[in-house]
């Protein structure tokens, strides 16, 4: 017999005899025949900050596949463990359905569903009643990465505070910075076609960065570029590199001056290039003299031998030679200065602009929708970044440093925070300390897809859609391989949630604010795609997704007329603008703090399938870790006597976790490292929900001097086996 | 009549992240339950600090040319298409998972949901469509080629041509059909 046929006849009442019997009569209904899909509608993955082009495929109107879109160059035609997890983020049961009011003690779970008008009312009264007491600089408005963070970042400005607070303080502020005050900007890294690369600290097999992981790939795999690694773990990428270091921790910058010092000691530099395009070359001459391979290996670990072999290797791969800049966070308080280190190391073998080497981004043109400006806020921000941190962009602010004034209440009260994409209590260190901010505050307001632990602590949650279920704004994706992307909704929202957009224009209509969100998300697509370098622009990505160009353009900026984005118009290897304003001119070493007897360096870093807090509970990737350890190295842990699963209590000044210990190999013996994203808060992240530890507990307040970026591996902790 | 074509997959591990795409991507294509998997990445730690190893190996079905699994399997469920393409017909199995133990590569598991044997399929249904594999298509390395052996003109085809390469368990006498480049 047919046995979906015997299924049917056996029916409904047929179930009670499952126990027993032949397994095959009593199997569940199997599939029914699917029906044909099609190739997908193109959309922009939002997982991480990528922004890989995908295809999504929709069955009986559930999201059914996500495919890679071969479309785009920067994303290679790939789509990674995270970018395929996405469609469970939309299905999630435990994910937000509507607007949710805070009826109990903020953190006492308890919520009262609401809907939009009263959750809108709610917010709306409580910002205007915080800006007729404190003014509009009462308010903070934080928010993250995200094509609609342009909307949530314009109510705040409309709304009159100086406070727009973005993420990269606590991302990639002090490399951006680094290369910005080199060359004027900051290049992209050509690893498709460069022949000898060093990575330190970025381990990008394991945190994928598109397209430079698969170049790296490429690279390494199939033209045997030689890859050199420094990293205190044995990672992912340690193992595919040709040479790894274990280096000591912090010092990466003696490894790259000592570097320098062989090149220039031995005449390996690329001397045509430096006088035609750099200044201050004679004075790095000096500088690096005391910085001998023999300094470099007692300060790193790593022979003087093998540093003067390194540095020899990667200049006579001269302009497709690559210190690779990397990304995340900043490290230490000298953050910025080593990546000055690197940016400098780079320009004395010439590789700037050429194939191979670094180059300068090119972007693909967009048009702009013209919305009414508002007036500029009348109060200076409120981590008073013009004086703390001339030089780092003041519109992005510095997250920890805003966290310390606005606990002091200084130079004002900050008694409003609207929350955007965002999960403090994870991304920033010190969760202890976020939460007294977060204590400190009169309303919270958070807009997220899911419960996230600092949702949990908010006064109001909005809901947002889901990006399968938005159409968000045209992004540029400047690169070597320039894009410009489409994010277009692939199904209709699943529950009662509304996009940033929508969601800033409930808030403005009740702020009287309207004025400034008068369109739709058509129009301003519409009004961007109008300058898009095709022919009907909007239908075009609609139908593709992306619009980009294939063919890398080396050298545009090496003709004579060009000058460099600096204040001499060249590289400036010597920069005054930084003695100017107080700092090294030159980047200066200086050891790191040593974590005393019995204790060790935190160490961050992340793994494919989970990179930002949010994801680890994902279940597909959640089955892949389902709960994070701490590595320990073996010698110590049996010194200590830990074994691998042994319950371990972690402790800085800033927190005490308990969490899992991994007794391995593949970690220096001064160093611990867990990763990111469990330990959670929040009872609604029911997979990472009190599993393992999050490591933003331990994190130490620490920033590096000149971006104010967030420094993570500052911070010493004592372990002891419970 | 044109030869029959005959499906395999060329694996460059050296080239693989770990990063566990394809693994999620099947998931996702197959709707595969939680705990278990069509495929996996088997990974291989060795050494001592500082002199550390590690590789990574993905594997699934073989499809193999003289499988053993459709030899001992007793209702014909399992099966080999005409493609070299490995097969449980669901509406057949029995889940007596005599396959499951006769796989030398631990390549099938039993599904809970629809109470059979479930295994990598190649994606047949993509591939009958003229697409690849959900793991070769979303693979960020690109790990994965996967082809008609009997194609002369394909990818696959010309790597094993050009490079040497090793299948597992050869012994086996099962004829497997994943092949790794050295």
């Amino acid at each position: 017999m047919d046995r979906r046929l015997f299924l049917q006849l056996v029916g409904a009442g047929g179930f009670a005899a499952t126990s027993i019997g032949c397994p095959k009569f009593f199997a569940r209904a199997k599939r029914v025949p699917e029906p044909p899909v099609g190739p997908g509608v193109p959309t922009t993955c939002e997982l991480c900050p990528n922004k890989c082009s995908v295809l999504a495929t929709v069955r009986r109107g559930r999201i059914h596949k996500l495919n890679p879109n071969p479309e785009n160059p920067k994303s290679r035609n790939m789509l990674c463990a995270r970018g395929n997890a996405a469609i469970q983020q939309v299905y999630d049961p435990d994910r937000l359905k509507q607007p949710m009011i805070r009826v109990g003690a903020r953190g006492e779970g308890k919520w009262k569903a609401a809907t939009w008008d009263e959750a809108f009312d709610f917010a709306a009264k409580k910002l205007a009643e915080t800006k007729a007491k404190h003014g509009p600089e009462g308010t903070l408005w934080s928010s993250t990465e995200g094509f609609q963070e342009v909307f949530f970042k314009n109510l705040g400005l409309a709304f009159g505070s100086p406070n727009i607070l973005r993420h990269p303080s606590l991302c990639l502020a002090s490399v951006n910075l680094a290369y910005s005050m080199t060359f004027g900007t900051v290049p992209s890294f050509d690893l498709q076609n460069a022949k000898y690369v060093i990575m330190a600290g970025a381990n990008r097999f394991e945190s994928i960065i598109t397209p430079d992981t698969m170049d790296l790939i490429g690279g390494v795999m199939e033209r045997k570029a030689k890859f050199v690694y420094l990293d205190p773990r044995f990672t992912v990428t340690a193992s595919k590199a040709d040479e790894w270091y274990p280096i000591k921790p912090g010092t990466d910058m003696a490894f790259i001056l000592a570097m320098i010092h062989v090149i220039i000691r031995e005449d390996r530099c690329d001397k045509a290039f430096l006088d035609q395009w750099t200044l201050g070359f004679d004075q790095l001459v000096e500088h690096v003299k005391p910085y001998t391979p023999e300094f470099a290996e007692a300060e790193t670990g790593i022979p003087a031998r093998e540093i003067t072999r390194i540095a020899r290797e990667f200049a006579d791969a001269g302009h497709r030679a690559v210190f690779y800049a990397g990304r995340r966070s900043s490290w230490y308080q000298n953050d910025f200065q080593m990546r000055r280190a690197q940016a400098i190391l780079n320009t004395i073998v010439g590789n700037w602009d050429r194939e191979g080497g670094m180059v300068p981004n090119r972007k693909v043109a967009k048009g702009e929708f013209m919305f009414l400006p508002w007036d500029d806020p009348k109060a200076p921000r409120v981590d008073e970044v013009e004086k703390n941190f001339p030089l780092t962009s003041a519109k992005d602010g510095v997250y920890l440093q805003t966290r310390e004034n606005v606990l002091k209440g200084a130079p004002y009260p900050v008694k409003a925070w609207m929350i955007y994409k965002q999960d403090p209590l994870n991304a920033v260190p010190d969760q202890g300390k976020t939460l007294r901010m977060m204590e400190a505050m009169d309303f919270i307001g958070v807009v997220d897809i899911a419960m996230s632990d600092t949702a949990w602590y908010a006064d109001v949650v909005f809901p947002e859609s889901h990006y399968l279920e938005r159409t968000d704004p045209i992004e540029v994706m400047p690169g070597i391989w320039p894009a410009a992307v489409l994010r277009q909704q692939v199904i209709k929202p699943i529950h009662d949630t509304l996009p940033m957009l929508e969601i800033a224009q409930g808030l403005a209509r009740r702020l009287g604010l309207s004025e400034y969100f008068d369109y739709t998300i058509d129009q301003w697509i519409e009004a961007e795609a109008k300058e898009l370098p095709v022919e009907n622009g909007l239908e075009y990505m609609k139908k593709h997704g992306v619009v980009a160009f294939s063919e890398p353009k080396y050298g545009t900026t090496r003709n004579a007329a060009y000058r460099f984005v600096t204040k001499s118009g060249k590289i400036e290897i010597f920069s005054e603008r930084l003695a100017e304003a107080g700092h090294d001119p030159l980047p200066v070493y200086a050891p790191p703090a040593q974590p005393p007897a019995g204790r060790f360096r935190m160490i961050l870093g992340r793994k494919a399938t989970i990179t930002h807090a949010a994801l680890a509970g994902l279940p597909w990737l959640h089955e892949q870790i389902p709960e994070n350890d701490l590595w320990i190295n073996q010698d110590q842990a049996s010194r200590m006597g830990i074994r691998t699963g042994d319950l371990v209590e972690v402790t800085s000044t800033a927190g005490t976790v308990r969490i899992k210990a991994r007794a391995t190999e593949e970690i220096r013996p001064d160093c611990v490292f867990m990763l990111h994203g469990f330990g959670k808060k929040s009872p609604w992240l029911k997979r990472v929900y009190n599993v393992g530890a999050a490591d933003a507990v331990l994190l130490e307040t620490a920033w590096d001097k000149v971006s104010g970026n967030a420094a993570m591996h500052e911070t010493f902790v004592n372990v002891v086996k419970v | 009549m044109a030869n029959p074509k005959r499906y395999a997959m060329v694996l460059d591990s050296r080239k693989c992240i770990d990063c566990k795409a394809c693994v999620v991507a099947c998931k996702a294509e197959n709707d595969v339950p939680p705990g278990v998997f069509r495929n996996r990445i088997n990974a291989e730690h060795g050494g001592a600090f500082p002199r550390l190893r590690a590789s990574f190996d993905p594997e699934q079905c073989h499809h193999c040319d003289n499988p053993s699994c459709v030899r001992v399997c007793p209702t014909g469920a399992s099966f080999q298409r005409e493609d070299g393409i490995v097969q449980v017909r669901e509406a057949d199995c029995i889940g007596c998972k005599y396959c499951m133990i006769a796989c030398p590569y631990d390549a099938r598991f039993f599904n809970e949901e629809t109470r059979v044997v479930d295994k990598c399929t190649f994606c047949a249904h993509r591939v009958d469509r003229g697409e690849l594999p959900a793991c070769v298509e979303t693979c960020p390395s690109k790990v994965r080629t996967f082809g008609d052996l009997t194609d002369p003109r394909s990818a696959l085809h010309a790597l094993l041509e050009s490079r040497r390469y090793r299948v597992l368990k050869p012994q086996t006498g099962n004829g497997p059909q994943l092949y790794y480049l050295l």
